[in-house]
């Protein structure tokens, strides 16, 4: 067994938690990050890209509204590696209520968020696939965000200032002792090694999984109501800016340029168990449907990929259990210490990506109080590493890379223009991560052949690179393979049934590869 | 003179469009893309799974489900289109119908095959062979030691092991190039120059009696390429067929096509057919998009050689409705369901084995099993029962479905 002492433990690796790690370390307090699986492998790997204006809210959510237009400004200054800012319309298609429009307006006069209405025709000239038929435009300040790059970027300014970052271990209890925490207990899933770590704080940031882990320490039932929501990314950019129906808050009302793909989003179905999501037949159909509205003939593009988040949210008796959508989307504080009589523990819910730094803000905050000592919070000041130049991402960017190291360097992923190097480094960086660890850092088999081409390159170059050996290697192709096909079963159709069956003609048909000796167990991790 | 119209330039089009020129017929070949045989491996697959290995592939032809397309081809067509293309194609193509090959795979996988190109056969395993696997730094779809390693592991189909050892050397195609496509590299390996630099960095590596494994690169046009470079080395040699772009398959593709074309076949390549015209129960003929209005190919029969949902033949659209797509033919196999599921390791997907049903003289048939025309034809990847790549028959049903095929439609037209 192993054993840490920290001052302060954040339970989960998403944007939350990262978010929370970096602001403790940044505050002088040592800390540990401890995450059962990646970072950013949840709910935060699992939405549309979005990095709100605040637009979306300015009807229903003022309070929301000012934080994202804040956050956004923001972000883009310390995080601008990880967003490109691409700008948005909210738009009002054939049928939507042209009033809602008005109200956005006012709305968003009344938060501060920036919007302007321009012409139909400027709309559709900057957007041509959009709906010729809508009746009005507003732009605003939208952009996306690539989750695992916030995350990733959170987490090594964290690590700079002297945080440590566990991922792949599972807590598996929280210790008391006379009503307060002492220490957090968990095990590593790759090595089985037990970690034992004592700490005064224990900051409870697990986002869907948040009752789980309070129910660790002894705490009363934290109920969280995990929102479903499905995404499908469209091969191509179909359009350069967010697209958002200018309606109140709906099912599809949104499509996001995100890298070299659009992502329409989402649904929200509540769900009782966050690991266990479905991605429905109907939900894609319904999907589609709403992409149809948006870009006349969004069922003739091909769709390459769907997944299936879970909205952290924390119950609020307010509103009926079934519409998640509507609850608050504020970020919840719990105290153990009045709700269980439990010292040193905290744990936040709710809220969304554009406010992450906020919402750790708002905890650390809360932490000090408790600790009853003052320190000041930085995160919004300093940008962390890789941002500092404070130029925010273009699509562009790879290919640019690519056209300076094409000489140099094989790339050895052609839909996401991933270099040797770029994946070679990675491995170095995680020698004992999956493709899909090393996927949701380099965007490995995300394009259009879904690993046909490149994820036996992968194999080879990481055996070669002498991190592994074969029966490893081998495993973590067919872990690799498995992974991308629970996203494309759902949404295969068109074009994407083609690839799928020209890639079982390279796997199958010339590889051979499901009769490669077959491993004693298969890899999970 | 009758007129045959063959649409698709893969392994059932381009034999059944010899077949049908050899005896006098005159054949348009319609095709659109480059055909199926660059997208495989190389080689003729007869049944390499059924489900378990296969040994003796024609005996494994004999025993399949009624609904697999070798109960209506039967087999003696197989026979008949194996002999056939071994004398075509003397140089690219040898083999035994009762004994498959097992041949390394690009990751190491044991193969089994009927037909392989003589190029590829020093890799048939055997108990206590020494290979050595030897990866080329500009060509990243050839990794040798998960090919070695593999191999090294893994026990022969019929008993016994094998030594298996990589190397690298870097010999780039081109000057200053790093990363080359298999085709860069076969173009390479056509002139000797490049072969006599290659040997050079090979040869000092290899011990005595190693096989030397490499990607099947080892020339395109100069079929004597990898005999040549065997002599070089002085070792045996053998090819290991990579992913697309196949440079086997385009041999046999150019080898096809040339003897196509000596036969009088008229190839009208890059063109999409997109619809038809049929009077009665007849097909009369097929437009292709070409200019304003299309272009039309009147013919006494028709021969639906597209492929399946790799090519385009079949679509599955958004709303899961599967078609084919030029006559929007009725589809067997709709029956399972669901049609996809969410298992990667398990079962066929159920979708990838619906198709056209065919009668033994390969005629389109609807459910009743009537010619949907009397004059459609259907072969190859299009007919339904079959998912070529998990049993390793798609060239053996497109090679045997075209033999019948042809002879049926000039039975017909005589």
């Amino acid at each position: 067994m192993r054993k840490l002492a920290v001052d302060v433990v954040v339970i989960g690796g998403g944007s939350t938690g990262a978010g929370v790690v970096r602001d403790v370390a940044m505050r002088g307090f040592s800390t540990v990050l401890v995450e059962r699986a990646d970072l950013g492998q949840g709910t935060t790997g699992r939405f549309h890209g979005l990095l709100h204006s605040g637009g979306r809210y300015v009807v229903s959510d003022p309070e929301s509204a000012r934080e994202c237009a804040s956050e956004n400004e923001i972000l883009t200054r310390i995080q601008a590696g990880a967003i490109e800012s691409t700008g948005g319309y909210f738009v009002t298609c054939p049928g939507d209520d042209p009033t809602f429009a008005d109200k956005f307006l006012a709305g968003a006069a009344n938060t501060g968020v920036w919007a302007r209405e321009v012409s139909v025709a400027e709309a559709l000239r900057n957007e041509p696939r959009l709906n010729p038929g809508i009746s009005r435009a507003i732009e605003v300040r939208d952009g996306t965000v690539d989750g695992w790059k916030l995350v990733w970027g959170a987490a090594n300014s964290a690590r700079h200032y002297g945080a440590q970052i566990l991922t792949y271990h599972r807590v598996t209890k929280i210790e008391t002792e006379a009503g307060r925490v002492t220490a957090v207990r968990c095990t590593s899933l790759r090595s089985g090694e037990e970690v034992l770590i004592e700490c005064d704080f224990v900051l409870n940031c697990a986002g869907p999984w948040a009752g789980q882990i309070a129910a660790m320490a002894g705490a009363h039932p934290v109920e969280v109501v995990p929102g479903r929501g499905i995404m499908i990314a469209m091969n191509h950019r179909l359009v350069n800016r967010v697209v958002n129906r200018c309606i109140y808050p709906a099912d599809g009302d949104i499509l996001v340029p995100a890298h070299t793909v659009s992502i329409i989003g989402t649904t929200d179905v509540k769900v009782d168990d966050p690991d266990n999501l479905a991605i429905e037949a109907h939900e894609v159909q319904q999907m589609l449907d709403a992409g149809e509205v948006l870009i006349p003939g969004f069922r003739n593009s091909r769709a390459l990929h769907a997944w299936a988040g879970a909205r952290p949210l924390i119950k609020d008796d307010r509103v009926a259990v079934s519409d998640t959508r509507h609850m608050s989307r504020g970020m919840a504080v719990i105290d153990h210490t009045t709700r269980d009589g439990l010292d040193g523990m905290l744990t936040i819910g709710g809220g969304k990506l554009t406010t992450y730094r906020l919402m750790a803000e708002h905890i650390v905050d809360a932490m000090c109080d408790k600790r009853g000592e003052h320190r000041d919070c930085r995160t919004d000041a300093e940008p962390v590493p890789g941002s500092e130049s404070g130029r925010t991402h273009l699509v562009s960017d790879r290919l640019h890379d690519r056209e300076h190291d094409r000489f140099d360097e094989q790339i050895i992923c052609e839909c996401e223009l991933m270099s040797r190097k770029m994946f070679t480094d990675a491995l170095a960086s995680q020698p004992a991560g999956s493709f899909d660890d090393l996927r949701r850092q380099l965007r490995l088999g995300m394009g259009p052949c879904q690993g046909g081409f490149c994820s036996v390159r992968a194999t080879g170059i990481a055996l070669d690179a002498g991190h592994l050996d074969s029966e490893r290697a081998n495993g973590l192709l067919r872990l690799f393979l498995k992974n991308r096909w629970i996203g494309l079963w759902p949404i295969l159709y068109g074009d994407q049934v083609r690839q799928t069956a020209l890639d079982n003609w390279i796997f199958q048909g010339t590889l051979d590869v499901e009769h490669l000796p077959q491993p004693t167990s298969e890899v999970v991790l | 003179m009758s007129r045959v119209v063959v649409i698709g330039a893969g392994l059932a089009g381009l034999v059944a469009a010899n077949r049908l020129a050899e005896v006098g017929v005159q054949v348009v070949l319609l095709h659109k893309g480059l055909g199926g045989l660059q997208l495989g491996q190389g080689t003729i697959d007869v049944f390499g799974y059924a489900p378990e290995r296969v040994f003796n592939p024609i005996k494994a032809v004999g025993s399949v489900a009624t609904t697999h397309p070798y109960t209506a081809i039967g087999g003696k067509a197989v026979l008949t289109g194996l002999d056939y293309l071994k004398k075509l194609l003397p140089e690219l193509l040898l083999g035994d119908p009762e004994s498959n090959y097992q041949l390394p795979t690009a990751v190491g996988a044991i193969r089994p095959t009927c037909l392989a190109q003589p190029s590829m056969i020093a890799g048939h395993v055997t108990d206590g062979a020494k290979l050595v696997i030897v990866g080329i730094r500009g060509l990243k779809d050839f990794q040798p030691q998960l090919i070695a390693e593999n191999l090294a592991r893994t026990p022969l189909p019929d008993g016994g092991r094998l030594r298996a050892r990589h190397l690298w050397v870097d010999v780039p195609a081109r000057d200053g190039e790093i990363d080359s496509s298999g085709l860069t590299y076969a173009r390479a390996f056509d002139d000797e120059d490049f072969r006599v630099r290659f040997a050079k960095a090979v040869v000092d590596q290899l011990r005595e009696d190693e096989i030397v494994g490499l990607p099947a690169v080892l020339g395109l046009k100069d079929l004597h390429a990898w005999r040549d470079l065997a002599g070089k080395l002085a070792h045996r040699v053998f090819e290991i067929p990579l992913p697309p772009p196949s440079v086997p398959g385009l041999r046999l593709t150019e080898a096809l096509t040339a003897r196509a074309l000596a036969a009088g076949v008229r190839i009208v390549p890059g063109v999409r057919t997109v619809r038809y015209a049929s009077s009665g129960d007849r097909v009369t003929s097929v437009t292709t998009a070409a200019g304003l209005g299309g272009r039309g190919y009147a013919a006494d029969a028709f021969l639906l050689a597209t492929g399946g949902f790799e090519s385009g033949a079949l679509n599955l659209d958004s709303h899961q409705v599967v078609r084919e797509t030029l006559f929007d033919l009725p589809l067997a196999g709709l029956d399972q369901t669901p049609l996809i599921h969410g298992e990667y390791w398990g079962p066929e997907q159920p979708l990838f084995k619906v198709g056209v049903a065919v009668n033994p003289k390969m005629q389109a048939v609807d459910a009743a099993g009537i010619p949907v025309f009397a004059n459609l034809y259907a072969a190859g990847g299009i007919i339904a029962g079959a998912s070529g790549w998990t049993e390793k028959s798609g060239d053996g049903i497109a090679l045997a479905s075209a033999i019948v095929a042809a002879a049926a439609i000039s039975k017909e037209l005589a």
